[in-house]
């Protein structure tokens, strides 16, 4: 029991923070990013690359991975989002994009990075272990922890700084914003960039648990979607009781329904659905988001 | 109005395709020898793109081996291999149009698709142009009767499980079995063989409902309920390179004390980054790149696959034979340049001398027993310890 | 442009698709288009129920569901019950379309990102259900499909046995497109009907159309329905061509290419999911000579075609009046 709970929180962290930066760039701009997952799978190439590979301290790799992709986020807002977001008739066609930019960032992590499967060496090494009750290792701790502390110090900045004030105004009214003085492009911007920071961080932390290849983008996109959906569209609060539950809820399932086997997914997927037929806002969405 | 719309915009994309063809074009154009275009099918972008790759890859670097050694000598003439490979991304729809590429290239002998839903897929195709292919799928129906024209280019798992389960309780006293499949078809395909396998042998299956989805980034929930079950043996039923290590850690970090062990290729470097000494022990079947059995032309193969793109992949392995068994039977006979039938004909006497492998293997068409025909590729069946960073060879079998 | 204009215009496309491009075909020796543009055709057919659900203010991702779902359906009932192909594409699309009733109902309320979300979902959903199911063979799929049989009434042979025929990609060819042709024309004409224009004015303001007196949660059903449907009758002529089946045989990955088709055609147009199709699918054969390149050419087109045209390639200096909705 204790195990399952370890596991589903342990799962619960790291699916908040991917979801958190999900959930910030649909506020702020009414884009369901298909490319989120291809963010994070770069977080983790470019930690793997400075960590495992030029050997510099995990901290200088964490940070570096942070502000990489927070330009990346910056660039591809500028160039590829605003135009088509400015133009385009429909709102929902920058799915589209975000699909393209989706392939294309699938196309470059494979000439640039490779096919294989990497890791880097362990950050901590040792397991915690409590009677065989409770099995931990110390680096999934650490993580988790991490991964803890970079969501209060989202959720901190959103609340209290001059930019996370500017950015929740502009998630609640984007005109109202406009009106009241709010330089509606450049937080769209720098909003597009945080949301990518927080899916290369996660990238960068998880690399040294479950290593990173390029498959992994679009599933996680998809999970994210998943995450944000449970807990509500475009809410924060939301998106880290979605990425809690549904981490809770595989950890649980797996267990459950273990004797069952492929059933396991299906379970959760239907039962989801039933959930959101339901209550079609998701948790704390607002209605119709 | 619409016609003439999309039909500009086909040119104008027929037209920038073609500039980059003529550049390709061009480059080619330089060899003296005649062509002799040898297809590949299979997954080489997406979560799958291992496989294709390494599969791709080790096509590649013989061919440009062969070539920069004069070329290949088929019935009187010289031919430059070249490698025509189409991404068929994992769906079976795709390698279906992959096919037909082939076909329409003229190409009679293909390598892949590296799935059983993409190999069956391409079945009509294959059989209707005369094109002889070589699928790393295991589903029987491609091989046995009525079907004819798929060669499968490897060892089945129904064929290497049994021998490495009958190892282990013999000389490690395995009695538990516990089996773990990602939820697809290859996989699940592959633990029903193996958990049938398994009784047969008389072993105890204590756990082989467990399965989990492809894109899992954690596999400790996955695993907590296998492990408590406490197998000797664990086995990572058709287990993707990527998810190996990860299972291996959590399973060692979960306490495992036992066995683990897979029926696919795995690659050393991915192991050892992912996984590092937890990986220790981890039993997998492999080609002939260890130490103690491959010969100088591995030896050199590697080298030059190395040097071709960087870095080396294991996977590779089991999959330089498939290029080499279409040239040497080509070679046995010239008349199946463009005869599949000859090449059937060829495959029930064919023989030649495993170039890859020390001692006096050879390559053989066998499956007889299996598929009621010969239609799979006689590799030696290597299963590989890993320990620190590298493979060791547990030991060699043979399938007949 | 006026009717003539029209009319003009569709015949030059019917004697291009179904004259022409064989005929260009055999001149140039180009059998492998027949297969690619086959695919088009079917895609577009499933393409056309996502951007009919489009149309009523939903983006749908879990096309691939019904047309995973429609080829079991007409699988099972060839391999297990002998039922003459053909009579199973439309059973396959009825059985989708009943289907997506049950499961639209509860989830047709869902709007915006949810609805598309949940859809997603779905087609996991079906994936892990084919995997699940005895009748599906589960993991090992459905294969070795006989060819569509010959159908004869009163002596005289309407369709031959494909199994006899000399070219089989021609013949699916045909069928795949001449059911292209109806798929769209039906299309066509429900958009231009009564029902098409309520359709919009749910696309354009739910609220305001329940408050007028339409009947919105029938509206979504139906409309939902026939997108269904024809996602069935798509995967299930796929599967005669493949002669084989597999959970995988429909996944995420078409759902998703399903929505780009309708984006990238245009959602305002009736027949931008065929161009998107067109472009997308064949798109990607062509770069086939790009080698380890292709991913990052398409995807580029792709973002450049976006870039420069949000509203999709019929946005471009298209007549008014072709213009449909949005």
């Amino acid at each position: 029991m204790e195990q399952i709970i370890a596991n589903g929180l342990y799962l619960g962290a790291q699916y908040a923070l991917i979801a958190l930066g999900l959930t910030l760039i649909f506020a702020l701009m009414n884009v369901l990013n298909f490319a989120h997952g291809q963010l994070y799978v770069i977080g983790g190439f470019v930690t793997y690359t400075i960590y495992g590979q030029l050997g510099l301290p995990y901290v200088v790799a964490l940070a570096a991975t942070a502000i990489s992709l927070a330009l990346l986020g910056g660039i591809i807002e500028k160039f590829l989002f605003r135009p088509v977001i400015r133009r385009s008739s429909r709102e929902e066609s920058t799915m589209l994009l975000a699909a393209g930019i989706a392939f294309l960032l699938d196309a470059i992590i494979l000439l640039v990075f490779g096919e294989k499967q990497r890791g880097v060496p362990k950050i901590l090494n040792g397991v915690l272990n409590l009677d065989f009750r409770l099995i931990m290792p110390y680096d999934r701790i650490l993580i988790c922890g991490l991964a803890i502390f970079f969501i209060t110090a989202f959720i901190l900045y959103m609340q209290y700084s001059k930019t996370g004030r500017a950015l929740r105004a502009l998630a609640q009214d984007r005109t109202a914003a406009y009106l009241m003085g709010v330089d509606v492009e450049r937080y769209s911007m720098i909003g597009f960039a945080l949301g990518a920071m927080l899916a290369g961080i996660v990238g960068g932390l998880l690399v040294t648990i479950t290593g990173v290849n390029l498959g992994m983008g679009g599933p996680t996109s998809i999970k994210a979607f998943m995450m944000v959906m449970i807990g509500g569209a475009g809410v924060i609060s939301g998106a880290i009781a979605g990425g809690l539950i549904l981490g809770m809820m595989e950890s649980v399932g797996l267990s459950v329904f273990s004797e069952y086997g492929d059933v396991t997914y299906l379970v959760i997927f239907a039962t989801l659905m039933v959930f959101l037929a339901i209550r079609p806002q998701g948790l704390m969405g607002k209605p119709w988001g | 109005m619409i016609t003439k719309r999309s039909a500009r915009l086909r040119h104008v994309l027929v037209g920038l395709v073609g500039a980059v063809a003529i550049a390709a074009g061009s480059v080619a154009a330089q060899a003296a020898n005649k062509e002799l275009k040898i297809g590949f099918v299979g997954v080489t972008s997406g979560p799958a793109a291992a496989w294709g790759i390494s599969n791709v890859r080790s096509m590649q670097a013989r061919a440009a081996w062969i070539n920069e050694t004069g070329g290949v000598k088929i019935g009187g003439t010289t031919y430059d291999v070249n490698i025509v490979t189409f991404d068929d991304q994992k769906d079976p729809k795709r390698a279906i149009a992959g096919m037909e590429k082939m076909a329409q290239e003229g190409i009679h002998y293909v390598v892949g698709p590296n799935v059983d839903d993409g190999a069956a897929a391409v079945r009509p195709v294959a059989e209707r142009n005369g094109i002889i292919y070589f699928p790393y799928a295991f589903p029987k129906a491609l091989y046995t009767k009525p079907a004819s024209n798929a060669v499968l280019g490897m060892v089945a798992n129904y064929q290497s499980g049994p021998a490495i389960y009958t190892y282990l309780k013999d000389k490690k006293g395995v009695k538990t079995v516990a089996f773990i499949a990602a939820n697809e078809s290859d996989p699940l395909s592959q633990r029903d063989g193996g958990v049938a396998a398994a009784k047969a042998l008389g072993l105890k299956v204590v756990s082989d409902s467990v399965t989990y989805q492809v894109d899992t980034t954690d596999f400790t929930p996955v695993i907590t309920p296998v492990i408590k079950t406490r197998p000797d043996l664990l086995v990572l039923s058709g287990v993707a390179p990527a998810n190996a290590p990860q299972i291996i850690r959590s399973a060692r970090e979960l306490g495992f004390q036992g066995l683990i062990s897979t029926e696919t290729a795995q690659d050393a470097t991915v192991l050892r980054e992912g996984a590092g000494s937890l990986a220790d022990g981890f039993i997998s079947v492999g080609g002939a790149s260890t130490p103690e059995i491959a010969s100088d032309a591995m030896k050199e193969f590697v080298a030059r696959y190395t040097k071709m793109f960087g870095e080396y992949n294991d996977e590779s392995n089991t999959k330089v034979y498939a290029l080499e068994y279409i040239l040497e039977t080509l070679k046995a006979n010239p008349a199946a340049m463009n005869d599949v039938e000859a090449f059937k004909t060829t495959m029930d006497t064919f023989s030649a001398p495993n170039p890859y492998m020390k001692g006096d293997a050879v390559l053989k068409y066998v499956g007889t027993s299996s598929f009621g025909q010969r239609r799979q590729v006689a590799v030696p069946l290597v299963v590989n310890e890993y320990r620190d960073g590298k493979f060791e060879t547990l030991f060699v079998a043979e399938v007949d | 442009m006026g009717r003539t204009g029209r009319f003009l215009g569709v015949g030059i496309f019917l004697v291009a698709v179904l004259g022409l491009v064989p005929w260009l075909i055999e001149a140039t020796g180009r059998w492998d288009f027949y297969y690619t543009l086959t695919s088009v055709a079917l895609l577009s057919i499933a393409s056309a129920g996502v951007w009919l659900t489009f149309y009523i203010g939903r983006i749908n991702i879990g096309q691939g569901a019904y047309a995973l779902a429609g080829g079991y359906v007409s699988a099972i009932l060839i391999t297990k019950y002998d039922v003459s192909f053909w009579l199973t594409v439309p059973l396959a699309g009825l059985f989708c379309a009943v289907l997506s009733v049950f499961i639209g109902l509860p989830i047709l309320r869902l709007r915006g990102v949810y609805f598309a979300m949940v859809t997603l979902v779905l087609t996991e959903v079906a994936r892990l259900t084919a995997l699940a199911l005895p009748i599906t063979n589960g993991a090992k799929g459905i294969a070795s499909i006989p060819l569509p049989s010959a159908v004869t009434v009163g002596g005289i042979t309407l369709i031959p046995d494909f199994a006899e025929l000399a070219n089989v990609k021609l013949a699916f060819y045909y069928v795949a497109v001449v059911l292209m042709i109806a798929c769209y024309a039906g299309l066509y004409r429900l958009v231009n009907s009564r029902l098409g224009h309520l359709c919009r004015s749910l696309q354009q303001n739910e609220e305001l159309a329940a408050s007028i007196g339409v009947n919105v949660t029938y509206l979504r059903i139906v409309a939902y329905a026939i997108s269904s449907f024809l996602g069935g009758i798509g995967g299930a002529i796929f599967i005669s061509i493949s002669q084989s089946v597999y959970p995988s045989s429909f996944q995420v990955a078409d759902s998703i290419n399903f929505m780009l088709n309708c984006f990238l055609g245009g959602l305002g147009y009736v027949f931008g999911p065929m161009l998107g199709t067109l472009v997308l699918y064949f798109g990607w054969d062509l770069l086939f000579e790009a080698g380890r390149f292709q991913l990052l050419i398409y995807a580029s087109l792709l973002i450049f075609l976006m870039v420069a045209l949000p509203n999709g390639l019929l946005s471009l200096r298209l007549p008014a009046r072709w213009r449909r909705g949005g």
